[in-house]
């Protein structure tokens, strides 16, 4: 089956085997996904959670010269009022211009058109915006609301292309599809690979020379030869600009080109995507959808080798892309030399952490390759909380199993766990996932980002970033033990006499 | 007049309101031991969590918002098949596991669409404390949210109480977070109340409990400061609870707060010597502070014509304030409400009445308004003496820092989104407040700041 050619892409839950609600060890979640018990986990409680739709959003509001519509009710995409700040913060740590915040639309969906349907609207909308703001792209967001009166939004995008300057992309991702918020990766790379162009136009992106002009061989031979050393690497909202330009430090120390997509990217570097020899992930949960299909579209290989956080993992990380272009010799001196200064630098902090007490939440492949890494560094990691699983990262889960086969493993991005565990395991530190910090300092417990875009976390300069902020996290707890003594969290004292995950079911 | 070639009134830009899901929301999640309980997909309440909260001044989550709300998270499953046996489930573990006094289901648009008899659920839960009120995105935005549950809280939850409490009044019409500095308004006020003898219920401020929703109904009077939210509210809830109403203005700095404090009196028999005798020791304090301040004001040369941006609630309060306090020349007041046009009626009527110098405009839409100051305020194109009106000061939201910037205008973010801004206890209104915005207009949060 192809997804690729299907107006809409599928959601996680249709591609792969999918679990948000789980705990054991890592072994029993391999267990489950591959013996179909991954098909009834649920619970009997939840509490709230973004949906794919604010993933989107976040992705397709970095794009250059983009115009985002919303289509749905006046609720949905409120957040792009604080997106455009982000945005601005990202591209000015990537060198890019300030904007003006290029203002959104909603359609503004209302009762008659929720009985009449919203297509018109947002015909006009779209219409509306080419002329008013010029953009390069319209984003039309498609939220639950119109996919639920049926509204037929991928047949008006291409419509409207007919009359539009700018191009226009549709994106589907209403939030009731899934409950896997990773469902937004795909969503937003399937909009793009539908609408846009990734091949270079001639005249816009080179110049055709004639066979039979002197130049030629030559151009032709400069023009291979850097498609033949460029690779791609894939980025997402989770990964700053230094954690860019940390990798490109590497691949270019290696002689690669290294070209970044596809957030603060534009209509014009999109084009380039075809013209690189690899594409490189750092989380299959992000781009594998996209990868694969740049692979059956223009037979590009890719690497989905794991996050490059900590040593180890940033060198098989090099080494995967190495191979490719039979450099590695050149990858693991490059890895020895830079080992060695890393290790020398973190030194003086690992003592403030070793066996202290940690519990990781987040990202599946983040955490996991994390945990291995923090354990190596010894320090006791006594939790993983992944927010999802999905068969993609079954490698990584498979090294975590070897490497901490008697750690609990849950799946859960639910707050009530969160505090549960925090309360019942008594972690040191926690290292969590952006929303959780504020329930976490409720709980007493200091945290350190998992990820955080405007700081580094990949290789050897992410490596001693994260190290440092844990150490100073340990340091002096009073804002959190101060917080936790003069709050009231929502949950009954009997509550916390119950295991964590009691209201999972199966 | 420009050449509108698309009516496009049918959608709108930069939306200065979520839906009626958001409003409940974050009134639900303002008040003392009340939880929703959201019967939507996973994601609405965290992303409108998430967005009000950044909205309304880092307003966070509080006792149990955003990440925290219970919700039923409906799938494709249930937009099939219904969504009753998943909020059924979904209400009794909350029953289970969470502390309060009372629980508030609201729905979002995709249970309202299939229809979910959500009323007949939560019938099912017959002695307990759970409520139910529609709140589909479709049905309106969060000012219309808030009207919602104020309406199942208040005239349809509490009963009603026999004997009125003479001394009582309660505060409606400041919507939480779409009126960023709610709390500290709600917290002057209800001191000013109190200098007169009388006690008020604010609902949202730290002080309040359960007691205080449950003591509403024995109010003397509710002051609503709002011409157009909360008054279809406060007028059901006379019918029922027998308590008249007041719609009046949020009083901004001394010369509103003095004409609050007489009125007030008035309705509530305070004896004048006492109104009186608060007004003098209120405006010694007000003042003592103004004047130092004045030097700086005065030698700068402050003095500004002004724009203001606001939603409904704010156009008249901060036009009086920078009229009449600061001797600024109001020029127009945008008001960015998808108000109806009954709606807008009303606030015209009580802006024609205030007497204030300003135009009254209603747009939604922030690029509109940049054009419309733009029309309406022409720049020198070179010539020698050109009467441009200069300089200018827009008070609004964060959406017009850009507009400001443009033209070269000051700009403070006084409504909502009030990105950028953390705003605690801070208010604008009454004597305090008026040294707030004060403080905020000469000091550190205006743009730019040299």
């Amino acid at each position: 089956m192809n997804y690729f050619d299907q107006k809409i892409q599928p959601v996680r839950d249709q591609r792969l085997t999918i679990i948000d609600s789980f705990c054991g060890g890592g072994c029993d979640l391999l267990d489950c996904a591959r013996s179909g018990c991954a098909l009834r986990q649920n619970r009997r409680f939840w509490q709230a959670n973004a949906c794919q739709m604010a993933l989107t959003i976040m992705m397709a509001s970095t794009v250059e010269n983009a115009q985002i519509i919303m289509h749905g009710p006046i609720g949905c995409g409120q957040q792009m009022n604080g997106l455009v700040a982000q945005g601005n913060r990202g591209r000015v740590s990537r060198g890019l211009p300030m904007i003006a915040p290029r203002p959104w639309l909603s359609t503004n969906l209302k009762e008659s058109d929720v009985i009449g349907g919203g297509e018109q609207k947002l015909r006009e909308a779209i219409e509306f915006a080419d002329r008013e703001y010029r953009p390069e792209i319209i984003f039309v967001i498609s939220t639950c609301a119109p996919n639920i009166i049926g509204d037929d939004v991928e047949e008006v995008v291409c419509r409207a292309q007919e009359t539009t300057a700018a191009t226009v992309v549709g994106l589907h991702c209403p939030g009731f599809k899934s409950r896997v918020v990773a469902s937004a990766y795909d969503a937003f790379y399937h909009g793009l690979l539908r609408h846009l162009k990734f091949e270079p136009e001639p005249y816009k992106d080179f110049l055709p020379l004639d066979e039979n002009n002197p130049e030629y061989e030559r151009t032709m031979h400069r023009f291979q030869f850097e498609k033949r050393r460029t690779v791609n690497i894939f980025n997402a909202t989770s990964i700053g600009a230094q954690d860019e330009q940390e990798l490109t430090r590497l691949l270019e120390a290696l002689g690669l080109k290294v070209r970044i997509f596809a957030e603060y990217s534009s209509l014009d570097k999109m084009r380039m995507i075809s013209h690189a020899a690899l594409n490189v992930s750092m989380c299959n949960v992000h781009d594998d959808y996209m990868l694969s299909f740049l692979k059956e579209k223009y037979g590009m290989p890719y690497v989905i080798a794991g996050m490059p956080l900590g040593v180890k993992a940033t060198r098989e990380w090099l080494l995967a892309i190495a191979k490719h272009f039979g450099l590695e010799e050149q990858a693991n001196r490059l890895a020895d030399a830079e080992e060695a200064r890393v290790n020398e630098a973190i030194e003086p902090f690992l003592p403030k952490l070793r066996g202290k007490r940690v519990l990781l939440c987040g990202g599946i492949v983040r955490v996991g390759v994390e945990a291995v890494m923090l354990s190596e560094l010894g320090m006791d990691v006594i939790g993983a909380r992944l927010y999802h699983y999905d068969t993609g990262a079954d490698p990584i889960i498979e090294d975590m199993a070897d490497n901490l086969p008697d750690m609990q493993v849950a799946v859960s991005n639910q707050i009530f766990e969160l505090v549960n565990q925090v309360n019942t395991y008594k972690p040191d530190l926690m290292v969590s996932h952006a929303g959780t910090h504020g329930w976490l300092a409720r709980t007493g417990v200091p945290s350190v980002q998992l990820f955080n875009a405007m700081e580094s976390r990949f290789a050897y300069n992410g490596l001693f970033t994260i190290i440092s902020r844990m150490a100073l996290a340990l340091e002096n707890p009073s804002y959190e033990k101060r917080l936790a003594a003069h709050t009231r969290l929502p949950y009954k004292e009997s509550w916390y006499e119950k295991n964590p995950f009691s209201y999972l079911k199966s | 007049m420009a050449t509108q070639i698309i009516h496009k009134k049918s959608f709108i830009e930069n939306p200065r309101s979520s839906c009626a899901l958001g409003g409940a929301l974050i009134t639900i999640g303002m008040m003392p031991d009340v939880i929703p309980i959201v019967h939507a997909s996973l994601g609405c309440a965290g992303n409108l969590s998430g967005a009000i909260s950044m909205g309304g001044g880092s307003l966070g989550s509080g006792y149990c918002g955003g990440a925290s709300i219970p919700t039923s998270g409906i799938t494709e499953t249930e937009i099939v098949f219904g969504g009753a046996d998943r909020l059924r489930e979904q209400i009794s573990s909350t029953l289970e596991l969470l502390d309060a006094k009372l629980f508030v289901v609201a729905t979002g648009c995709m249970t309202e669409m299939i229809g979910d008899d959500v009323q007949g659920v939560v019938n099912e839960f017959d002695g307990e404390p759970v409520i139910a009120v529609s709140t589909p995105s479709f049905k309106g935005d969060s000012y219309t949210g808030y009207e919602i549950v104020l309406d199942g809280i208040f005239n349809r939850y509490l009963p009603k109480i026999p004997l009125k409490d003479e001394k009582l009044v309660n505060l409606f019409g400041l919507v939480p977070a779409y009126d960023p500095f709610f709390r500290g308004d709600l917290e002057e006020l209800a001191r000013l109340i109190e200098r007169l003898g009388l006690r008020a219920n604010t609902f949202f401020t730290p002080d309040q409990t359960f007691e205080n929703i449950l003591s509403a109904p024995a109010a003397s009077l509710n002051i609503v400061f709002s011409h157009v939210w909360g008054v279809p509210f406060v007028e059901r809830f006379e019918s029922k609870h027998r308590t008249p109403y007041w719609t009046t203005d949020l009083p901004i700095g001394a010369e509103a707060s003095d004409r609050f404090l007489i009125e007030l009196g008035k309705l509530m028999g305070v004896s004048e010597a006492l109104v009186q005798s608060v007004i003098e020791s209120e405006n010694n304090y007000y003042y003592r502070y103004f004047e130092r301040a004045a030097d700086m004001f005065s030698n700068a040369g402050y003095k500004f014509y002004a724009e203001t941006v606001t939603n409904s609630n704010y156009a008249i309060p901060i036009t009086s304030y920078i009229e009449r306090e600061l001797g600024w020349v109001a020029r127009e007041a945008f008001v960015t409400d998808q108000a109806l046009p009954a709606q807008q009626r009303l606030l015209r009527d009580a802006f024609n009445a205030s007497g204030l110098s300003s135009e009254l405009i209603f747009e939604t839409d922030t690029t509109q308004i940049a054009k419309e100051i733009t029309n309406r305020h022409p720049q020198s194109h070179g010539e020698r003496f050109f009467a441009a009106e200069k300089p200018v000061f827009i008070l609004g939201s964060a959406l017009e820092r850009e507009t400001a910037v443009k033209r070269g205008a000051f700009h403070l973010t006084i409504s909502y989104p009030a990105a950028g801004r953390l705003i605690l206890n801070r208010g604008y209104a009454g004597y305090k407040g008026g040294l707030n915005l004060f403080e905020d207009i000469l000091g550190g949060e205006r743009v730019p700041n040299v």
